[in-house]
């Protein structure tokens, strides 16, 4: 007997929604973790001046990179794109020395993050960009501090910080997009209506396909009870071929299904379970024991037929070919 | 509220109220116990279908006539438990393992196999 876990279960419903929120509090912490601080803002913005005066030059350097990649260049194949891009490359650039790294900030990196997601510029790219930037500020830097090496290095230190955090908020934006992705396929997937096709007089076929969570169940055993009670029906073959995966709570929610069946005197047969699932199953410990199985829909309509008593004979072989 | 037992031929009939206490159904089934002696009744039906609530007390009352009567040498038969009632009860693991169940009187016959009787005669 499987053991009730619906307790356990958890809502995963909402949990995806507004990912890309980041509030006051979050940012202190991220801030603080990295941290980064007021002396590194304050440095930050001592090398604003610096950053205008090469922000041009390096961009120019960045596209030059980028339009030598193959992979990078089909990105920005249209020049005009190309020099809007640019333009929002520099304001991003120069963002980094303005010494303001508020919500609003976060709110703009999520922004170009989702831009960037959004034509599937790949996140390796992304992050290269983010090494491009590194290396040429520091080069420049280490120049424009030649005599004072020790403010080059804690300027770039307090960069590389500021790099970090933004880097985290670029990762999250495309985690975050591809989770939604994720949510609506199985919300696609658990939308799939389950049918239940009443076959022969007395017999119902239900085939599941996709993923069996506690409301999916729930609506499944109360439509194939109400279809019982008015099909009058005294079997019901469950085909589960479609059903990939099979854990503790959704063989128990099989088990109640049958057993609820087996209450209004319809007795249930299982069909199609698949070699991956019932290696699960006997590895999970489920006991399916006093539940009726077979390999696949043919075998459970069969033994349903013969169980109701019906004799399924062919009159003639060779029908199908005249029509 | 008492419940009703009728006799039709071997078999007896007990309608279960929709408003029946635990007394009630204790004394149900002392009844149906030794009318299924009297009655020398091959075949008992509990008719369930006005009951709206299954509690754990009514289910074991259930499993007792049926197990009872299965030891006087006749058979048992719940019938009627409607949709919403199956489904509460299997979540509260109140499953009546072993017991005979059909979908009402009419299948319920069919089951004992009381001739002339049964939408499925076999």
């Amino acid at each position: 007997m499987v053991q009730h876990d619906n307790a356990v279960e958890r809502n995963d419903g909402e949990n995806f929604q507004e990912h890309n929120e980041i509030s006051e509090q979050e940012l202190a912490h991220r801030k603080q973790f990295l941290e980064l601080g007021d002396e590194d803002i304050a440095r930050l913005s001592g090398i604003n001046d610096l950053a205008r005066r090469y922000a041009a030059d390096v961009i120019d350097d960045f596209y030059r990179h980028l339009m030598s990649f193959e992979d990078t260049r089909s990105f920005f194949s249209d020049p005009q794109v190309l020099q809007r891009v640019k333009n929002m490359q520099k304001e991003y650039f120069l963002r980094l020395t303005e010494g303001n790294y508020d919500l609003g900030y976060v709110q703009d990196r999520l922004r170009i993050g989702a831009i960037h997601e959004r034509i599937r510029l790949p996140i390796k790219s992304y992050l290269g960009m983010y090494n491009f930037y590194l290396r040429a500020v520091a080069t420049r830097l280490s120049e424009a501090f030649h005599a004072k090496p020790a403010e080059a290095w804690s300027s770039f230190l307090s960069l590389l910080k500021l790099t970090f955090l933004d880097m985290g908020l670029a990762i999250e934006t495309y985690i975050a997009s591809s989770e939604r992705t994720i949510r609506a396929q199985q919300e696609a997937i658990q939308e799939l209506p389950t049918p239940v096709l009443p076959f022969r007089e007395g017999l119902l076929i239900v085939p599941i396909i996709g993923i069996i969570d506690s409301q999916r169940a729930r609506q499944l055993t109360e439509q194939l009870l109400n279809s019982i009670r008015g099909n009058r029906a005294k079997m019901v073959v469950i085909d589960i071929t479609g059903v990939q995966s099979v854990d503790s709570r959704v063989a128990n929610h099989i088990v109640q299904t049958v057993e609820a069946a087996r209450l209004m005197g319809a007795r249930v047969i299982i069909a199609g379970i698949s070699p991956e699932v019932a290696q699960t199953m006997v590895t999970l410990g489920i006991d399916l024991g006093r539940i009726m199985t077979v390999g696949d829909l043919q075998s459970g309509i069969e033994r349903a037929e013969q169980l109701l008593g019906y004799v399924v004979t062919r009159s003639r072989s060779t029908e199908l070919a005249a029509g | 509220m008492r419940a009703s037992i009728l006799k039709l031929g071997n078999v007896l009939i007990a309608s279960v109220q929709g408003s029946m206490s635990d007394a009630d159904l204790a004394q149900m089934r002392d009844e149906l116990v030794l009318d299924v002696r009297r009655y020398r009744a091959t075949g008992v039906i509990v008719d369930v279908t006005l009951l709206d609530v299954m509690d754990s007390f009514a289910a074991r009352t259930l499993r007792g006539i049926a197990q009872m009567i299965k030891l006087l040498g006749a058979t048992a038969v719940i019938v009627g438990i409607q949709p919403e009632v199956a489904f509460s009860m299997v979540q509260l693991g109140l499953t009546l393992e072993g017991i005979n169940t059909a979908l009402d009187l009419e299948e319920g016959l069919a089951l004992l196999k009381v001739p002339g009787i049964g939408a499925h005669e076999r």
